[in-house]
């Protein structure tokens, strides 16, 4: 055999064509770099938001692999087809009378050149495709991948030699169809319609049929090997097809080269070897358990169409699994089966009390790109405001918060607090009593099961970073990845993490200066802002033409005038800005009005609320003061640290002073050795809380939007976006000091 | 040593050879003769283990082709010397040849020296001529220095002296005490090479019998033509020659020389007007003995 071997490969080195053939697989190198160029220019002329919805190039070899694959497929083929058109197969076989032998020995030679050419060539096109995009191919997209994939990245260099090694493939597939066809046009036709046909129809298919054919076409095996995109095989599958068409196209050949009456043999042997070998990892991979839930089409018809719901049973009180039973809503954006299933994202809704399945269809434009990869889901947690066991209006309001000056104003507040919540507990006050997000925690945890997932990944919004830190704490081992966008830090102190809201105070100061639109411009706006406030504290101001007539206290003007500092609203006009700008010129002139406005805008209260709705949640979530002493603290605290803002941290805490349910889910340390590295992101205003939660736990990381806003993902910003699915698909973090800037005007 | 034993070969309905059973013996150079689709190119496709028998076999010192591990150091065969790519050189070809069987190196500048192709031999073999490329299949045949040699049509396209010298190249072969198979549509090509002929039409043996036999079996007369053909007739006869009057006047005597004839008629006065051997008889031998076997004649011919 090894002298067959030697002697295929002398046939092999000694015709100078076969050199020429190779070098024509150079064309690849140049389709690559071609393809780069147009998709550079075309790139340059987007905006900046455009160009992060850019789909990306990846590696840059897809874009001239089939010219590769054609070649070496080409080169794969002659290699016996030359010999049937000499006729010399006629001496080779009479040199070497064992036909298969003679038909295997060839692939030693032909696979050792192959595999040397194809990386070369891999690389080379790789290189060509990256140089030509230059900078441009570290742009970051929304899909979580940069527009150009370079080999520092998780998978690039694997696909890379997979690349390689799949043109080596395509040359023995070559010689195998040639060695079943036995012509060289005829083989030609025969690669033609696998490697260039099939792929473009493949394209042709509506979804999700496209995909699943998709993922089986040769070009598409590389990057499904690396387990970086291509389709939605799994890597030891895309690795033991790319196995079983070797196998299969040689198994063709084989049979029809072997002598009549010997040829069941070849094929039964071929056919067992090209299917088992791709069976195996199939058999092996356990893949997701089937989920017991019973998806169907949502009730709620404002829904996105593609959205579908299950219900799920869990109990009211975790400690009493046996107990009462309450039914929650799940939501699911299934996976587009574009790519390779990852597994599935929970939306963690904030609020608390929010919707996560409308919050969930509100923002499916956001989830696009990671569904290619993930289904996403999320719940009606057992907190939603609207669930109807507890009577909404009761909880979607609350009483008037006051920012007490003494003792007796503290246990007043606490008076009123309870008395408002036990109007909204007495309609059912088990279910009331069970609203802490360590038992969202554990219905999340029902759901995980109920999937059939081993793991989840999380995307935790605003407030729903509690229950993701619960679930953390419960169930570590579960964690794939956790997001936390915008969320608090139940661990940090409120008033150092309200500094950010200074910060965008001092920045609405320096816009008023700077613009004239603003109704304070040529007034210095903090020394304005703080002797209106220290009047009102005084001596509330009145909002004319209210019924019934009502006063604004400093603490009111400042809860009033928060969410309007924090979120300007966009630039250049910062409409909210100059609403508040306004708001504090009326309130300046002894009429409050401009804020009750907004606040009625909002809240349909003459004041800013307390929620109910929240607070069954934030008070059991330990939200509240130990006593007064401690508020007496923290309010000293807050007044040294935020000269314009103080009080407005202890909002939420004031509301539960009072509150008739014991705080039985306070913040617990993270078992942090056995979490996976987190990433955290916010904005201007909130990124500090998210960064906070995320230093809990070892090797995390956190990227800051430089710019306003809210529930960063939820809301589209495509940059955020980016880092947050490239971390969801391939766990990797932005850089340390890494930022989103906001676009340019 | 090659031996065919009740070899049948069918293309589909078509039995090319039919239970077909001789052996080649070392030491000779054997002619493997018939017309043109007699089944001999056939015959030595189904040695070599290219075609399988429907029934019979085929064996190479007592084995068959396709079990051998290295058979070019069994049997050289040469099929078809255009059956080679055009965009090797001779000694490339060689080369992967020798490789394939365990060859050393050496044997390839050897036979290439051997054939006469050492001065070509990095040209490319799509340069050659038919006769270049038949001396390169020899090449090839000779490649493993194999005890059994198997020629198919070897003589086309040689020149004269090229005839020559693969004529002298066998017998030297043969006397080595190889075995040597060539075979030829052309009987005047083997009476000068061959030792033994095997004769086969339409996939069927018709003789095998030494060369020497064949000629002396057909062997042809001598036309004599005299004024005294009586007087001629009872001289030769007297020496044993067997005399024929033929209608137009002249003798056809056999189993005399024309020489010795010459010699009997001067001894007795005798008068000749012409003395001559005729000797395409073994061309006519051949045609007799196949003529009912040719596949393929002319409806000319069949008419005759």
């Amino acid at each position: 055999m090894i002298d067959v071997i030697a002697s295929e490969w002398l046939k092999l080195r000694s015709l100078r064509s076969n050199l020429y053939l190779l070098a024509c697989s150079v064309a690849a190198v140049g389709a690559c770099a071609g393809i780069a160029f147009m998709i550079g220019r075309g790139f340059d002329n987007q905006t900046a938001d455009e160009r992060l919805a850019f789909p990306t190039n990846g590696d840059g070899i897809g874009n001239g692999i089939a010219v590769a694959y054609f070649v070496f497929a080409v080169l794969g083929a002659l290699t016996i087809t030359s010999e049937y058109s000499t006729k010399m197969i006629q001496t080779s076989l009479v040199a070497v009378p064992r036909r298969q032998v003679l038909l295997l020995a060839k692939v030693p030679g032909l696979a050792a050149v192959t595999l040397v050419a194809g990386q070369v060539l891999a690389f080379a096109m790789h290189a060509a495709s990256m140089a030509v995009l230059g900078d441009r191919a570290g742009q970051l997209l929304r899909g979580g991948v940069t527009l150009g994939t370079s080999l520092s990245q998780p998978g690039v260099l694997t696909s890379m030699i997979a690349a390689g090694l799949s043109m080596a493939a395509v040359a023995l597939i070559g010689l195998g169809v040639g060695a079943a066809v036995r012509s060289t046009p005829g083989a030609l036709v025969v690669l033609t319609v696998i490697i260039v046909v099939l792929p473009v129809v493949a394209k042709t298919l509506p979804m999700p049929l496209r995909a699943q054919a998709g993922s089986f076409m040769i070009e598409n095996l590389p990057l499904q090997i690396a387990g970086v995109g291509g389709g939605n095989l799994p890597p030891a599958l895309a690795a033991g097809l790319l196995f079983g068409y070797v196998a299969a196209a040689l198994t063709a050949g084989a049979t029809v080269i072997a002598p009549a009456g010997r040829r069941i043999k070849a094929l039964a042997i071929g056919a067992a070897v090209a299917v088992v070998v791709p069976a195996v990892p199939v058999a092996a991979s356990p893949g997701a358990g089937p989920s017991a839930l019973a998806w169907a089409d949502c009730a709620d018809q404002d829904l996105v169409k593609e959205m579908r719901c299950a219900s799920i049973t869990v109990p009211l009180n975790w400690a009493e699994p046996s107990g009462r039973k309450i039914e929650l809503t799940v939501g699911l954006l299934p996976t587009t089966g574009a790519q390779r299933r990852i597994g599935t994202v929970f939306a963690i809704p904030g609020g608390p009390g929010g919707s996560g399945v409308a919050a969930l269809s509100t923002s499916a434009g956001s989830f696009a790109e990671l569904r290619a990869r993930f289904d996403v889901v999320s719940v009606e947690p057992r907190n939603t405001i609207d669930k109807g066991v507890l009577p909404y209006d009761c909880l979607v309001s609350g009483p008037w918060i006051t920012w007490p000056d003494t003792r007796a104003e503290f246990v007043e507040l606490g008076r009123r607090n309870r008395a408002a919540a036990e109007r909204c507990r007495a309609a059912d006050p088990e279910f009331f009593d069970h609203m802490d997000s360590a038992s969202v925690a554990r219905d999340m945890e029902a759901i995980r099961a109920a999937l059939g997932e081993e793991q989840l990944s999380f995307v935790a919004n605003s407030y729903g970073g509690r229950p993701g830190i619960d679930y953390s704490r419960l169930f570590p081992g579960r964690v794939r990845a956790m997001v936390f966008d915008g969320s608090v830090d139940p661990w940090a102190d409120r008033a150092q993490g309200r500094l950010a809201h200074e910060e965008a105070f001092t920045r609405f100061a320096a816009w008023c200066a700077a613009d004239t639109a603003c109704a304070l411009h040529g007034q210095d706006v903090g020394e304005v802002w703080r002797a209106l406030v220290a009047r009102a504290d005084r001596d509330p101001v009145p909002v004319r033409g209210a019924l019934p007539r009502i006063a604004y206290s400093g603490f009111d003007i400042k809860e009033a005038a928060a969410p309007s500092v924090i979120q300007p609203g966009s630039a250049p006009e910062y409409p909210r800005w100059r609403q508040l700008a306004d708001a504090i010129a009326r309130a300046a002139g002894g009429d409050a009005s401009g804020f009750a406005d907004y606040v009625r805008q909002s809240t349909k209260s003459l004041k800013v609320p307390s929620f109910i709705g929240m607070n069954m949640t934030h008070c059991l979530d330990g939200l509240g003061f130990r006593d007064y002493e401690e508020y007496r603290d923290k309010r000293r605290e807050g007044e040294r640290l935020l000269p314009n803002l103080a009080g407005t941290e202890l909002w939420h805490s004031l509301g539960c002073v009072g509150w008739p349910v014991p705080a039985t889910n306070p913040p617990a340390p993270l078992p942090a050795k056995r979490l996976p590295p987190y990433l955290g992101v916010g904005s201007l205003t909130d990124f500090g809380n998210s960064a906070g939660i995320v230093r809990h736990v070892p090797g995390s990381g956190a990227i800051q939007y430089q710019g306003n806003g809210h529930g960063l993902y939820n809301s589209g910003n495509s940059c955020i976006i980016a880092h947050v699915n490239r971390y969801l698909t391939s766990l990797s973090l932005p850089p340390a000091g890494a930022v989103c800037r906001p676009a340019g005007p | 040593m090659i031996e065919v034993r009740a070899l049948t070969m069918r293309y589909g309905r078509t039995v090319v050879v039919d239970d077909l059973t001789f052996t080649v013996e070392p030491g000779l150079v054997t002619g493997f003769l018939g017309p043109n689709g007699a089944g001999k190119s056939t015959t030595m496709r189904a040695v070599l283990g290219l075609e399988s028998p429907a029934a019979g076999e085929a064996l190479v010192g007592g084995r068959a082709y396709v079990s051998l591990r290295r058979p070019l150091r069994t049997m050289g065969a040469l099929l078809d010397a255009g059956a080679v790519h055009g965009g090797r050189s001779a000694r490339a070809h060689l080369a992967w040849l020798a490789r394939s069987n365990g060859i050393g190196a050496g044997r390839v500048a050897a036979v290439l020296e051997q054939v006469g192709l050492a001065g070509v031999a990095d040209r490319r073999i799509g340069g050659f001529s038919l006769g270049m490329k038949q001396r390169l299949g020899i090449a090839a045949a000779l490649l493993g220095d194999p005890a059994a040699l198997m020629l198919d049509e070897p003589l086309n396209g040689l020149d004269p002296e090229g005839i020559r010298w693969l004529r002298h190249l066998l017998r030297t072969l043969a006397g080595e005490g190889r075995t040597v198979l060539l075979s030829s549509h052309l009987m005047n090509e083997l009476a000068l090479t061959a030792d033994h002929v095997l004769i086969i039409g339409r996939g069927r043996l018709i003789a095998g019998t030494a060369m020497d036999a064949l000629a002396g079996y057909f062997q042809g007369d001598v036309l004599v033509r005299t004024p005294h053909p009586e007087r001629l007739t009872s001289v030769l006869r007297g020496h044993g020659a067997t005399v024929t009057a033929r209608d137009d006047g002249a003798l056809s005597v056999r189993d005399l020389a024309a020489a010795e004839i010459g010699a009997l008629a001067l001894a007795a006065g005798i008068t000749l007007a012409e003395l001559s051997p005729r000797g395409a008889s073994l061309e006519e031998a051949f045609m007799r003995l196949t003529g009912d076997s040719t596949e393929y004649r002319t409806a000319q011919e069949a008419a005759q």
